[in-house]
């Protein structure tokens, strides 16, 4: 690395600079187990919404918020042994996980919370947990997806909200949740 | 050379700078084994950067342990990608 061999020849820099980030980047592992936790902790947050909407109470709130408070355990969980597991901290990899960013992912997310508030007006359980499930099936592949996409080409995918605006977020979901607590 | 960074022309701050481009943020000793360096060499090279205003660190405690993490500044990322850009037209200008 200390050689200046690579000043000299531009291939040679590019190419080097290519094999340490590629040094860095394939010995990232995601943490074991991550998938199904993370698939658990969308479902619970999702069936808990759809109770929670549904009942339109002090409780059905309370049940809400408890399901997002799961949801944001795991996935803080889960980000916290990615970075410790790895010793880096990768944004794109946290938007996935708490914001459920991406296409596929964020559509499989609504349309399964839409299906699990409209069973759970209709008292469908059944229908709420299959939604559950779904909702959790569909961001974990969301995330599996993305994960494929950051290991072919991690310069690109690397981006997205940094854990103060996650923090941000999640503390302006529990205050909304607290305040539709309170009024109710 | 037109277009090319003094700062990180040098191949090792290029490979660190590159290194630090494919994630957000990394410990101290992470980037110590992926560039194959010793603490001083890497330290040095990041003190250099950060002065420039292309890295940012920052101290950490974990399980009683002093960390560093360093992370690639916008600006940072934006010199990166000019003197990648600048090698490969040179690289094309060659062949």
């Amino acid at each position: 690395m200390e050689s200046n061999r690579g000043a000299e020849d531009p291939l040679a820099a590019l190419a080097a600079a290519d094999d340490a980030r590629q040094r860095l980047t394939t010995g990232l592992r995601l943490p074991v187990g991550f998938y199904p936790a993370l698939a658990g902790g969308v479902a619970v947050q999702v069936g808990a919404a759809a109770y929670g909407i549904a009942a339109q109470t002090v409780t059905g709130v309370a049940v809400a918020l408890a399901g997002a408070a799961v949801f944001l355990g795991v996935a803080a969980f889960l980000l916290h042994r990615f970075s410790r597991t790895n010793g880096v901290r990768v944004d794109g990899l946290a938007s996935q996980v708490v914001l459920v960013a991406g296409a596929r992912a964020s559509l499989a997310y609504l349309g399964a919370l839409a299906v699990g508030i409209v069973a759970a007006f209709q008292s469908v359980w059944w229908l709420v947990a299959v939604a559950s499930v779904a909702a959790g099936i569909g961001c974990a592949l969301g995330a599996r997806h993305w994960w494929r996409a950051y290991r072919h080409d991690p310069a690109a995918h690397e981006g997205g909200a940094s854990p103060r605006t996650l923090g941000l977020l999640a503390v302006a979901a529990c205050l909304g949740c607290a305040v539709l607590l309170v009024l109710g | 050379m037109a277009g090319l960074d003094p700062l990180i022309h040098a191949p090792a701050r290029l490979q660190l700078v590159t290194a630090l481009s494919a994630v957000s943020e990394a410990e101290f000793a992470t980037l110590r084994s992926a560039l194959e360096v010793s603490d001083s060499v890497l330290s040095k090279h990041v003190s250099a950067l950060v002065e420039a205003g292309y890295v940012r660190s920052r101290k950490s405690v974990h399980a009683g342990r002093r960390t560093t993490w360093v992370s690639l500044t916008p600006a940072g990322r934006r010199a990166l990608h000019d003197h990648v850009a600048a090698l490969r037209r040179l690289i094309d200008a060659v062949q």
